[in-house]
């Protein structure tokens, strides 16, 4: 990895976003996560005080993200995130409790790269963190370009 | 509703008697009439006869006096045209006579007085007679003679008196008759003009009580339409009133499980988060217990995973541990399970049905297929007699027999040979399905407590959450039908479905 990655965690529930974050440094990958508890600040540091989000234009960004925020729906950020010409090409990984079809349809009918239904069983969710770890490993996140 | 009952008999009678009345008056007038008219008729007869008597009253007399001047005529000139004349006046004076003793022969008084005429002229035609043969004699100075005797003046006063007397008779007759016709006609006059008046007001009457009786009955029947049209509205508030109640509750279910998913998963997490750290801290005691007992052997690999060796109190320590955290990791799951549950429930419950034509003896036989394994397992046999075909949704029909049989294996008796069936029929536009089992049976106190969500019966030694039969008969409701069951402990099951034949959207509302 030429630049390192930075994970921003979007997650409102500081419970889950402990857990992903353990699970994430047992599977080995130490990169930069930054932790995000509501859409509104996510929103300001993903697109940066002009809203354009070339601010992080020369950076390779990977996206988790809960769908039931407290101030907006997850939804909205990854439209958003995909509809922005320096963040669109920043992978995607859903991390939420929703199981429902067509909740896991429209995000990847809007872009979204991975769907993961949040497992109460420890272990399911343990594993499908850890394999995501290993998945962050083997990726190319491709910078935002100008 | 009493009292309108009451109002419209009463107002029912009162036409009745109205009609009735009318009619009465109409006779009584017509009678009266047709008896005021033949009086009338009567009363004018009568008159005529007054004035014939009258005129045969001075016939007589003329005739008299026609006899009369003929004897003096021929006593005059004795020319024989006068003795003709003479004679035919003899016979008119005696036909009218007679004519008028037939006319008067209905009163009393004037029989009386006719008489009296008759003689008296019947007296003075002798005279003539006499006068007639003295000049027939030639004796023209005895008839002279006779003609001044003061006898025959006398004769001839007394025709007139008793003419006059006659006419008198027949005057005062007159006089009273025509008063009498007067009055027929007057009285006929009135009483057509009060009939027909009395006609009018009970027709006008009737008009009016028709009127209101029927202006009372539109305003019933404008009524009637509103209280429809009203009804009408109200059921559909009510029905839209309580889908948005139902609906609501979906929402709440779906969105109350799944918000409770999320500290679930924090619990769940950290109570294995805690598991790892009891690894470590009983690993810990163990290192250190040992380093302050010198006598024991130390141990090659202390940090390793597997389990570190205890001893006395520590054990019990480590024991408790693990099963409040057992205690723990179990509720969660179930919690999970009862979670998901309700979600797919709610999730069912939001899904449209769709209609379509179903061989129900090919679907049932496609779930008897997946489930031929465990029916193996089980040592019985699944019998699928003849089904109905039926219009309906084709998951909902899938869902319902296969939980009913998936139930049917579950608790079939052990050491027993499982024996199902499914059997249908149609009654009157239903189709009915039996599954019928010789498994371990329901107490009748529990039939129907095993339709209640999360609710179970017998011996709970086979997994579930008690969540089948709620769901089942939530679809079966959905479809339109109804389902009950007939069993007995240790005698076997029978689940009765009643489904619609033809299941439409409108069939039922969407929600149930």
């Amino acid at each position: 990895m030429s630049t390192p990655v930075t994970i921003i965690m979007i997650e409102d529930d500081e419970g889950h976003a402990r857990l992903i974050e353990r699970n994430i440094r047992r599977s080995g990958v130490n990169n930069e996560i930054r932790p995000f508890t509501n859409g509104t600040e996510a929103i300001e540091y993903l697109f940066g005080p002009d809203g354009t989000g070339s601010a992080h234009k020369n950076e390779a960004l990977l996206v988790l993200l809960d769908l039931n925020l407290p101030d907006m729906s997850g939804i909205d950020i990854l439209r958003r995130v995909k509809e922005n010409r320096f963040l669109k090409y920043a992978p995607v990984v859903v991390l939420t409790t929703t199981d429902d079809e067509h909740e896991i349809k429209r995000c990847y009918e809007l872009g979204c790269n991975v769907y993961i239904t949040k497992p109460v069983n420890y272990e399911s969710f343990a594993n499908a963190i850890r394999q995501l770890g290993l998945f962050f490993s083997v990726i190319q996140v491709p910078q935002a370009t100008t | 509703m009493l009292v309108t009952v009451d109002a419209t008999r009463r107002r029912r009678l009162t036409q009745i008697i109205l009609l009735v009345a009318g009619l009465l008056v109409l006779v009584a007038i017509s009678a009266a009439s047709i008896m005021l008219v033949d009086k009338a008729r009567d009363d004018s007869s009568l008159v005529v006869h007054t004035v014939e008597v009258e005129n045969q009253i001075s016939g007589v007399l003329l005739e008299i006096h026609r006899a009369e001047s003929a004897v003096r005529g021929y006593l005059l000139i004795s020319e024989p045209a006068f003795l003709t004349q003479y004679e035919t006046a003899v016979i008119a004076s005696r036909g009218t006579v007679n004519r008028l003793l037939g006319l008067t022969s209905d009163n009393p008084v004037q029989i009386a007085n006719g008489n009296e005429l008759k003689a008296a002229v019947e007296k003075r035609l002798r005279e003539f007679n006499a006068e007639m043969a003295r000049l027939k004699d030639n004796d023209r100075q005895g008839s002279i003679d006779l003609l001044r005797t003061a006898r025959v003046a006398a004769t001839t006063q007394r025709i007139t008196e008793i003419t006059d007397a006659m006419r008198r008779e027949e005057d005062r007759l007159f006089a009273a008759r025509t008063i009498s016709a007067d009055r027929s006609q007057a009285l006929a006059s009135v009483v057509t003009i009060a009939g027909s008046g009395l006609v009018i007001a009970l027709a006008g009457l009737s008009i009016f009580l028709v009127r209101r009786s029927s202006r009372a009955r539109d305003e019933a029947e404008a009524q009637l339409r509103d209280n429809n049209l009203n009804l009408e509205t109200t059921v559909d508030e009510r029905t839209a009133d309580l889908r948005e109640a139902n609906e609501e509750i979906q929402r709440f279910a779906y969105i109350v499980s799944h918000d409770l998913r999320s500290p679930l998963v924090n619990i769940m997490g950290f109570t294995s988060e805690l598991e790892e750290l009891r690894n470590d801290i009983f690993r810990r005691i163990a290192s250190l217990s040992r380093a302050a007992s010198p006598d024991t052997l130390a141990p090659e690999n202390v940090t390793d995973s597997a389990e570190p060796v205890l001893d006395g109190p520590d054990a019990k320590l480590s024991e408790d541990f693990n099963e409040a955290l057992g205690f723990i990791k179990s509720s969660i799951g179930k919690m999970d399970r009862l979670i998901t549950a309700i979600l797919n429930l709610t999730r069912e419950g939001r899904r449209e049905f769709k209609p379509e034509k179903i061989d129900v003896r090919e679907l049932i036989e496609t779930i008897v297929a997946t489930v031929a394994h465990q029916a193996a397992e089980a040592d019985a046999q699944i019998r699928v007699q003849p089904l109905p075909d039926i219009v309906s949704d084709r998951l909902a029909l899938e869902q319902i027999f296969s939980n009913l049989i998936d139930n049917a294996l579950k608790y079939l008796k052990t050491g027993v040979p499982g024996d199902i069936s499914i059997s249908g029929r149609t009654k009157l536009g239903f189709a009915i399905f039996e599954v019928t089992d010789n498994g371990r049976g329901i107490d009748a106190k529990d039939h129907q407590r095993i339709f209640d969500l999360f609710r179970r019966a017998g011996t709970q030694d086979k997994p579930g959450q008690g969540i089948g039969l709620a769901h089942v008969r939530a679809l079966v409701r959905r479809l339109g039908g109804t389902m009950s069951v007939t069993s007995e402990l240790q005698a076997g099951s029978t689940f009765t479905i009643t489904l619609p034949l033809k299941w439409t959207l409108s069939t039922r509302g969407k929600n149930t």
